[in-house]
Parts: structure tokens; C-alpha cells; sequence
């Protein structure tokens, strides 16, 4: 009976469901209840397993555990005489002793048995003295709330509100920061924002055409900056009054005989209007399409050009610097929960900000392209204006090569020349290249037809090879200019000698010394060079693309050999070989690797055999690679692998990292760098001592 | 002491255990019944039977429902104090700066009772200590004054009756400890062991600080009065050493125990003469004054003599100590053999003092244990830790002898129903 309660706590403890299994239990139960040894027996068996460093483990002993806690005496009092252990397994009250993983588990497990012990100080706390000490350390110094969902110990709180506390304090920090920033900026911002209603006031001199169309809107506008304060400088100046503004728009009509409308006097250069449009809707970023306001628009011309670049750098300013600062400040007020001044502030500016965006929108400015009038500019008086021109000129008309600052060109058969020796033994079409090739001025060839033609005229073989070597000299590598070179072909006289002086007086000298020695090595060097021909990097192009399980291709890019792959050859789209003799090659491997294993045994159909059957046929053998990943047969299949998941890369790398072997090699390392230290500055006071 | 004791001392005439050793003898022995007997005749010496009863009450030492003792510290408990006279009253300090004073005499004539406390120095007192109390003590003639010493560097003498301190004593350093002499009928010294390797005496009748004495080189831990010589005091310091001293003798201390008794091949150079390996951090007498135990953060407890300072080598075996600061234990009054409470993690473990034997663990706290005080009078053991608990250790009420006919008809029937079993009847539930 004993074997049995042996095997039957470990076969519960050891399932890894969240749930016991109720036969087994039934029967541990009846073994249990037939005598008080099996219940220490089993209390012993469940502890051992409590203290297993898997949370699954210890969350179904738990569970056996609440079980036989209801039931037997004698199980209660085993269990609370040693309820400190207890708690430190299942609640995890001691912080150098946290539950082991699988988190989750952990977490279930932790929760379980608050709930577990909350109920047993209810049913049983006053008969059992240590259950209640328990259950009140629990609540007064773990402080565990037993109400808390999440069972959150004081430790993991304090965590929280550290985390809290911090964050509240970079934040603090940050609106500081941001307070200074919005002082230093908001002057400037202001500033801005006056100068552009400035420039708005100066291209719109006549406010009421401005604000006919939106009045309404002006008048929604102007309110809401009353609201926002007295400050808003943006509004003092662009609002319109609503009471002028009424009387105004009753005289519209004989105004409009002085002055004309924006859409009419914006398209007094009514031609150009038209081949400006699409590029205005480009710089308004197409937001131009309200049909409302089409009507108002302003034309850039040399009368308003500097109030426009004005406008337009303080609207850039405003959109990249200031927009989105302020959008900044606001977005980290409110996440810092600063509900003051502060806030209305930034979101004052920004509304300010936003009108004047607004309102530069709908001024539609059309821009004349900057670049292009600046050249039409220069342009348009100082030069006469001459026909397109394609390129380089090739021929300069003779009566003009004065004109050019070049001499007069003395034989001007040069082109006939060369056309004539050409034609013979280069294919036509080469020789036309040619021509081209010597009309593009970067180009080497042109640099010889200079040469060609400067050069008095020579028989045409002689030219040819001529010609040939010129194109040989256009190839050669570029050196350095060196001695050897200056005495290319000639003896050094020189070259390695040394003179000797052994007398450092001034004139007497012993006289059988010989003065000149040799030094082979100097010699040499003078009369060798060394070049390199190491050749270019070439990128690799092509891909493996050897077919791969997954139906995909092989997408490794190596020079000559794939790791996976071998050697890479040539394949067609879905990576078959294109040569006959590689397809043959693959097909006879495949056919060896299937040889090796019968096609009946298809490793998944055999691992779903095995499974179903609990018998062992070996799938996992014929695999070599599968063996040796799975190694030695789990312990306990059922429970998740803890390695498994403590296998990261992190881990990994500690592995190697923190090897003893390696620790100790790197330690030997340093320890014999100062060493030789030690040993080179002895001799000084401050490394002889340590 | 109170109706309730007396009726349960006469309930335990009817078990009487062993004399000595073998006191766990079972019930109805007819040893007991030969002791009782014997002192009917007049042949035995009083004493004995006494003694045979406490001991085993302090083998039966156990964690009672009945006996609570109310929750008042919010932080863990440094030290306990009985008074010595009545044995009914008890101080508690806390490592918040709280004394608590608790009334141990159960009145309600009723098996359950909770120790009520009195009163308490709060935080919110105005003379409370600031930090952690280390000791607390009562003056050991009377009920009217007691001591405390704190990390806040004071040593404030209370007036029980008016919660006043009538006196503070400052010092350069943290007190770890202090004691008065329980039998000084000529001098009123308290012996402070602070942070500073000079043992400092205050004297309470002039109030100032009258000596010092000097040789430990570290912080002194421990300080324990000779409860036979009213001039003898013995001191435990970090540096490993435990030193009897004279405080009639300017010059030096009296001693300084080796645990190697001398034997040079034994110990290194650096270890002579010092009596742990570690920090000493506890230091008692036995109640004759003529041993004296002390336990280190080596993890060791070892007996002396202390008339000649020498090292009775007594084997208790691994005591784990980590605490910083000092410990307190306590030694059993008038049984045989005498035992030892010794804090030992969470646990408390009881010792044979003069054997070493290691008799049982009383496991019920959560934490580290800090102190543990016994009650001579009815053998209580009460216990503070870390956990904010005060742990009453009881002996076990003796169990109804069952020698009635009708007693035996009623076998199983537990008083309470949470001890029943509650397996389901059906063999198929299980």
C-alpha cells in the first residue's frame, strides 16, 4: 500500500494539469483514511514534492494537500506544525525563496493558497493556534490583502509604487523643464506670430475682402481668442471688428468699383495663374481643395515677394519648431497631470498657432518656384537670349574661335583625316561610336582627338599604334612618381650607398677609411616597387535557391558554396537543377537518404503511432539529428520544461560567458598583463606595492 | 498567584513523572506516586518533588490556544522583561521604539485567557524612544521603576506608576544593551554596552555615568550581572571576546575567557583569548551565578565556569545566530536538568544546559525570533520576534487519565469539532 501511495502522489504530482485527475485521487484518499501512517506518509510525500523547484508540481501537491487538509486531523496537525515552511513553498512569503517558475503556475499557486488559508483560519483558526499565527502574519506583516484579486504581496506593491513614484518624479522634472521652455519660447512664439499677422495685414490690405467670405468664421474666431484671454496678440491684430466690418460690407459694393477684387487683382498676371496652379496646390499640400475660399488668392510678384518669404519662414517656423513643441508640452502636461496655468497656457498658444496656420492656409498663396525665378531674374537683362543648346559643342565655326578665347584651328581636315583611317578597319558602328565618344569632353577619347589634333600628322599605321598606346596609357594605373621610375631602365649610381663619417672632427680624419658602404637593403628598395592588383569587390547576386522543406527556396547569397546546399549551381524557378548531370546528382542523394529510411516509416505518422500507442518504435531514432536534440527520455513529460524555457539566448550566452574555463582563462590573461607590469615598472613605487 | 493556577496544580497530582532526566515517563508512573509518597513521609527533601514537577511542565512546553497575548507592536519585538518578584508583570520593547507592559496573571478564572497590555509607550508618547529598543528591564527590587535602552543612543529610567522617564543617560554611541544586577544591595550600577568598546556604568543614585571600563576593542553586545556577586559583571563585545570584570578594579578586567582553555597549539595567534569565532551576542548566567552561557555568531553556544573563567566544552551543536544585534535567551530556574531557550531562526530551541542535548524546537513563529524570556514561577516561556508576535509557550494541560469506567465509553470525543476527521462515509467518495 505504501508503493502505491508512493506512486500515486507522484503520478498526481507529476501530470501538470491544472486539475487533479479524481480516480487517483479517490484512491489516495482511501489509503489515506485507512490509517494515520498512510496520512504522514503521504504528508512526507506531498512536502518533498512542495519543495520541488517546479511551480506545477507544487501546485498539484498543493491541491492534494487542500484535500487531505479538509479531511483528516492528524493531516492538520502535521501540516500546521510546520506552516512556515508551508507558506514559504506555496505563498512565498520569504523573498530570497521565490516560487519557481512557470510564472503563471507560480501565480495560480500563490493565489490558491491565500484563498486555501483564509478558509482554514475561518473553519479550523481557532482550534489550531499556528494556523491563526499564520494567517495573521499573513495579513499584518506580509500584508497580503485577502480581499485582492491578484494576491499582491507587499513586496510586489512597494514595487509599484516605486515604479510610480519614479515615473513621477521624471515627470515633475520634465514639466519643470518644459515650464522653462515655454517661457523662454512663448516671446518668440509671439513674436511670430505678430510678424505674420503683420505680413497678412500687408498682402490683405483690404480686410473686408478677407473677411466676407468668412466672416462667420472671423467672428467664431475672434470670440473664442476673447475667451482665451487678453493676451492673445493673434486676434488683437487679425480680428476684424464684427461692427465695422457690418457697416463696411453694406459699402461693398461702390468699394468694389475702386478696388478691385483679390480674385481680380491676383490674376493681373492672369497667363501665369494658370501654369502656376498645380504647383501652388503642391505647396499648399492640396489643402485648398474648400471650394469656399478658391477665390481668395494671393500672387506672389516682386511688389510682395519679401512679405511672402517672410510669411512663408514664419510659417515654416511655426509648423516645424513651435507647432510642434507646443503639441509636445501639451501632450506631457496632461500626462503629468499638471491641470493649471500651465496647461491653459500651452493650449492657449496652440490655438493661436493653429489660427494662424489657418489663416496662411487660406491666403493661398501661389508661389512662383523659387529657383527658377531667381535664374529668369538673372537672366532676363544681361544676356541675349540664345537657342537651346544640347551639351558640349563639338565644332566651333572658325570665324567664332576668336570669340572663344581659342586658337585658330590650322588644319581644319582633322575630322576627314580620322574618318578616312577609321573606316577601314573598325566597323561602322564602332567608329560613330567613337565620334560621340570624342564629342563628350569627360570622355578619354576626347582628351586623345585633342592630342590628335594637336599633334602634327603622321602616316596612319603609325597613328594607329600610336593610338593604340595612347589607349593602353588611358588604362594604366595611375602611380606615385618614385625614384625607380626617375631611373627607369638605368643603372642607380648611387643607389644604396652611404657615406660614412667615423671621424666627428673637423678635419682630422683617419685616412684608410673606407667612406662609401654598400647597404643592400637601401639598394633594393630604390630599385623595387611594389603593386597590388587585389581586383574589386563584387557583391554577390545570385541565391542558393535549392528547394527547402517549407516550399520556399534557399535564399543565401554565399560566392560559391551554401552551408545547407553545397555547392551552388544554377537552377530554374521552383529549384530544379537546369544541368542534367546536377538534377541526376540531387535525385540519387534523395533517393540514398529515403533508402536509408523505409518510406513506411514516416517519422510524424510514427510519432502519432507512438503517442497513441505509449509504445516506443524508435521515430525517434530515425532521425539523426532529432536523437540528439532529445537526448535522455524526460523525467516527467507532462510538466512543462523548465529548461525549455530557460533556454534563451541570454542564457545561452551566460553559459559561455561565465564559464569557470573561461572566467579563469580570461582572469590568467589579465592577471599576466600585470604581471609584466609588475616586472617592467618595479622599479616605481607605485606598482611595486600593489 | 491567581485561584486558576492553584486548581491546576492540583490537577497535576494525579501524573507525577520522573525525578530528572527521565521525566517524560508516562502517566500515572508510579514514580511520581513514589515521590509523592515518599514526601508524605517526610523522606524526601521538598525540593525534589518541586523540581520533578517543573521539569516536566518545561518538557511539555508547548503553543496554547487558550493563552494569547494581545497584538500591540507593529514592528518586530527586540526584548521581554518578567519582573522578578511576582513574576505578573511583563515589558516588551519594540523595534519601533514601543514598550508595551502586559499583565500575565489570568484573573477571568477561565482556561482561555489573552495578556492584556497594560499600557504602552506609543509613538505618539512624548518620551518615547525614537529608534528600536534593545532592552528593556525592570529594576529588580521593585515594580516601580524600569529601564530601556535604544539605537536613539538614551537610556531612560521609567517611572512605572506615571510613564515619566525620571532620568535619561545619553552615550556616544547606539546601546545594544544594558542590565542591572538582580542581587546589588550596594551599589545601583547599570551596565551599558554600546556601540563604543568601553563598557559604561551608570549609577543611578547620582545619576551620571561613574565608570568606564576598557578592553574590548569592538562594539559590546552583551552585558549580564553575576546573580551570586553583586560586582562581578561579565560582557560579550564583537571582537569575540567575553571579559569578567570587578567594577571594584579600575585597573582591568578580572579575565577573559578562551574557548581553547589556554591551549596554545589549539588556537592562532589571533584567536587567544577569545570565546567565539564570531560576534558574541548573548550572554546569561545560570540562576546559581555559577555558569555562564554565551552564544556567538560563529553559530556556537558554549558553557563556562564562572568562577574560573574556564570553558566547560559542552557540545550544543550548531545554534544558528544571525542576528546583528544582541540576543536574549534564557536559562530555566529550578528544574533538573536546567534547560536553555535559545532563539535559533524562527524556532526556539531547548537545551540541556549542562548535557548540550538538543530536546525539541518550538516552532510557531514566522520570523526571525529576537528574545525569549522564561517565567519561573508557573515555567512559561514567552517569546518575541520579528513577526510582531508574543508567543506564549505553556505546559501542556495534562490529559484526563482515564481511569473511570465512563470515561472509557467515550473514547475519541474531542472537544472541538474542527479536530474531528471529515472523510466521507461512502467507500466510493473516498
Amino acid at each position: 500500500m505504501d508503493q502505491r501511495l508512493t506512486e500515486l502522489v507522484e503520478e498526481l504530482t507529476t501530470s501538470g494539469e491544472p486539475r487533479l485527475e479524481p480516480g487517483r485521487m479517490k484512491e489516495l484518499k482511501k489509503i489515506c483514511k485507512s490509517s494515520e501512517e498512510h496520512i504522514s506518509l503521504a504528508y512526507h510525500l506531498l512536502v518533498t514534492r512542495l519543495q520541488e523547484e517546479h511551480a506545477e508540481m507544487r501546485f498539484s501537491a498543493f491541491q492534494v494537500v487542500q484535500e487531505l487538509f479538509a479531511r483528516s486531523h492528524h493531516f492538520r496537525t502535521l501540516l500546521i506544525a510546520n506552516f512556515q515552511e508551508f507558506l514559504e513553498l506555496t505563498v512565498g512569503i520569504d523573498h530570497e525563496q521565490p516560487l519557481p517558475p512557470p510564472k503563471e503556475v507560480a501565480q495560480k499557486l500563490r493565489k490558491a493558497a491565500i484563498k486555501a488559508v483564509q478558509d482554514w483560519h475561518e473553519k479550523y483558526g481557532e482550534a489550531y493556534k499556528q494556523l491563526s499565527l499564520g494567517y495573521h502574519f499573513l495579513k499584518q506583516n506580509k500584508k497580503v490583502d485577502f480581499q485582492d484579486v491578484h494576491a499582491r504581496t507587499v513586496a510586489e506593491r512597494r514595487r509599484e509604487e516605486e515604479k510610480q513614484k519614479r515615473l513621477e518624479n521624471i515627470y515633475k522634472e520634465k514639466v519643470k523643464r518644459t515650464e522653462k521652455e515655454m517661457e523662454e519660447m512663448s516671446q518668440e512664439i509671439a513674436d511670430t506670430l505678430t510678424e505674420m499677422e503683420n505680413c497678412f495685414q500687408l498682402l490683405m490690405p483690404d480686410p473686408f475682402n478677407f473677411g466676407l467670405n468668412d466672416i462667420d468664421l472671423e467672428l467664431s474666431k475672434q470670440t473664442s481668442a476673447k475667451e482665451a484671454g487678453p493676451a492673445s496678440s493673434l486676434s488683437s491684430q487679425g480680428e476684424v471688428n464684427p461692427s465695422s466690418l457690418g457697416c463696411m460690407d453694406d459699402e461693398q459694393p461702390c468699394c468694389s468699383k475702386d478696388i478691385p477684387p483679390v480674385s481680380q487683382c491676383v490674376t493681373a498676371h492672369g497667363n501665369k495663374q494658370v501654369d502656376e496652379k498645380p504647383e501652388q496646390k503642391e505647396v499648399d499640400g492640396g489643402t485648398c481643395s474648400d471650394v469656399q475660399y478658391s477665390d481668395i488668392k494671393v500672387q506672389e510678384n516682386e511688389d510682395n515677394t519679401a512679405i511672402i518669404n517672410s510669411v512663408m519662414d514664419a510659417h515654416k517656423l511655426l509648423r516645424n519648431k513651435f507647432w510642434p513643441s507646443v503639441q509636445s508640452w501639451i501632450q506631457l502636461l496632461t500626462r503629468a497631470g499638471v491641470n493649471d496655468d500651465r496647461l491653459r497656457c500651452a493650449i492657449e498658444l496652440k490655438n493661436k498657432l493653429e489660427t494662424a496656420m489657418k489663416k496662411y492656409k487660406e491666403m493661398n498663396i501661389s508661389f512662383k518656384a523659387r529657383k527658377r525665378k531667381v535664374d529668369e531674374d538673372e537672366d532676363e537683362d544681361e544676356f541675349v537670349e540664345v537657342p537651346e543648346k544640347e551639351g558640349y559643342e563639338p565644332h566651333i565655326p572658325d570665324h567664332l574661335r576668336k570669340e572663344y578665347g581659342l586658337e585658330p584651328r590650322s588644319p581644319p581636315k582633322a575630322p576627314v583625316a580620322k574618318a578616312s583611317t577609321g573606316a577601314a578597319p573598325l566597323s561602322s558602328r564602332t567608329q560613330l561610336k567613337g565620334n560621340e565618344d570624342e564629342l563628350d569632353p569627360t570622355c578619354a577619347a576626347a582628351t586623345l582627338k585633342l592630342i590628335r589634333d594637336k599633334l602634327p600628322k603622321l602616316p596612319s599605321p603609325r597613328a594607329r599604334s600610336s593610338l593604340r598606346k595612347l589607349e593602353e596609357r588611358a588604362k594604366a594605373p595611375l602611380m606615385p612618381f618614385g625614384l625607380d621610375l626617375h631611373y627607369w631602365g638605368e643603372d642607380q649610381p648611387s643607389a644604396g650607398k652611404i657615406l660614412k663619417f667615423t671621424s666627428e672632427h673637423r678635419f682630422w680624419a683617419p685616412s684608410e677609411v673606407e667612406e662609401e658602404v654598400e647597404n643592400k637593403e637601401i639598394t633594393e628598395m630604390l630599385k623595387t616597387r611594389y603593386i597590388t592588383f587585389a581586383g574589386k569587390f563584387e557583391p554577390v547576386k545570385h541565391k542558393c535557391r535549392a528547394p527547402m522543406p517549407g516550399g520556399t527556396l534557399c535564399e543565401r547569397q554565399d560566392r560559391i558554396k551554401c552551408p545547407f546546399h553545397g555547392k551552388i549551381i544554377p537552377r530554374d524557378d521552383s529549384g530544379i537543377p537546369v544541368n542534367a548531370e546536377d538534377r541526376a546528382r540531387e535525385e540519387k542523394m534523395k533517393f540514398e537518404k529515403q533508402a536509408a529510411q523505409p518510406e513506411w516509416r514516416d517519422p510524424e505518422f510514427m510519432r502519432e503511432v507512438e503517442a497513441a500507442t505509449g509504445l516506443d518504435l524508435g521515430s525517434s531514432k530515425s532521425n539523426g539529428k532529432g536523437q540528439k536534440k532529445k537526448g535522455k527520455k524526460q523525467k516527467y513529460p507532462n510538466l512543462t520544461d523548465l529548461k525549455q524555457q530557460a533556454n534563451t539566448s541570454r542564457s545561452r550566452l551566460e553559459k559561455k560567458v561565465f564559464n569557470k574555463g573561461a572566467m579563469k582563462r580570461v582572469m590568467k590573461a589579465m592577471n599576466r598583463v600585470d604581471q609584466r607590469k609588475h616586472e617592467k615598472f618595479a622599479n616605481q613605487f607605485n606598482y611595486a606595492l600593489n | 498567584m491567581g485561584a486558576g493556577r492553584a486548581s491546576n496544580a492540583a490537577a497535576h497530582w494525579r501524573r507525577p513523572p520522573q525525578d530528572g532526566g527521565a521525566a517524560q515517563s508516562g502517566p500515572g508512573t508510579p514514580a511520581m506516586l513514589g515521590l509523592v509518597a515518599a514526601r508524605q513521609a517526610g523522606l524526601d527533601d521538598p525540593a525534589r518533588l518541586r523540581r520533578a514537577e517543573r521539569t516536566r511542565r518545561v518538557l511539555s512546553l508547548e503553543l496554547n490556544k487558550d493563552r494569547d497575548v494581545e497584538r500591540i507592536h507593529g514592528s518586530g519585538i527586540n526584548t521581554l522583561d518578567i519582573e522578578p518578584i511576582e513574576g505578573r508583570y511583563m515589558l516588551s520593547g519594540g523595534s519601533d521604539g514601543v514598550i508595551v507592559l502586559y499583565d500575565l496573571e489570568n484573573l477571568s478564572k477561565k482556561p482561555s485567557y489573552t495578556c492584556k497590555a497594560l499600557f504602552s509607550v506609543g509613538r505618539s508618547h512624548p518620551d518615547v524612544h525614537k529608534f528600536s529598543v534593545e532592552t528593556v528591564q525592570w529594576y529588580p527590587h521593585d515594580t516601580g521603576m524600569f529601564t530601556s535602552s535604544s539605537f536613539d543612543k538614551t537610556l531612560k529610567i521609567w517611572d512605572t506608576n506615571t510613564l515619566q522617564p525620571a532620568d535619561i543617560f545619553h552615550f556616544e554611541g547606539t546601546v545594544y544593551s544594558h542590565h542591572m544586577s538582580p542581587v546589588a544591595t550596594k551599589h545601583c550600577l547599570i551596565a551599558v554596552g554600546t556601540k563604543s568598546p568601553k563598557v559604561q556604568l551608570c549609577d543611578l543614585k547620582s545619576g551620571s555615568s561613574s565608570h568606564i571600563l576598557q578592553g574590548h576593542r569592538q562594539e559590546v553586545l552583551a552585558v549580564s550581572w553575576s546573580p551570586r556577586h553583586e560586582y562581578i559583571l561579565a560582557t560579550g563585545s564583537a571582537d569575540g571576546r567575553v571579559k569578567l570584570w570587578d567594577v571594584r578594579r579600575a585597573s582591568g578586567c578580572l579575565s577573559t575567557l578562551d574557548q581553547h582553555n589556554g591551549e596554545k597549539s589549539k588556537s592562532s595567534s589571533e584567536a587567544a583569548n577569545t570565546a567565539h569565532n564570531g560576534r558574541v551576542n548573548g550572554i546569561c548566567y545560570t540562576n546559581d551565578g555559577l555558569h555562564l552561557l554565551t552564544i556567538g555568531t560563529d553559530d556556537r553556544m558554549r558553557l563556562w565556569n564562572s568562577s574560573t573563567g574556564e570553558n566547560t566544552l559542552v557540545n550544543y551543536g550548531k545554534v544558528c545566530n544571525e542576528s546583528r544585534k544582541g540576543l536574549k535567551f534564557a536559562i530555566s530556574c529550578g528544574c533538573n536538568p536546567e534547560f536553555a531557550f535559545v532563539p535559533y531562526g524562527s524556532t526556539i530551541a531547548v537545551y540541556t544546559v549542562f548535557t548540550g542535548e538538543l530536546i525539541t524546537m518550538l516552532r510557531g513563529h514566522y520570523s526571525t525570533v529576537n528574545c525569549c524570556v522564561f517565567q519561573p514561577h508557573f515555567q512559561e516561556l514567552y517569546s518575541g520576534s520579528k513577526d510582531c508576535n508574543i508567543l506564549a509557550w505553556i505546559p501542556a494541560p495534562r490529559e484526563p487519565v482515564p481511569d473511570d469506567i465512563s470515561e472509557k465509553s467515550l473514547p475519541q470525543q474531542h472537544l472541538n469539532p474542527a479536530y474531528e476527521d471529515a472523510w466521507s462515509s461512502s467507500d466510493d467518495e473516498g
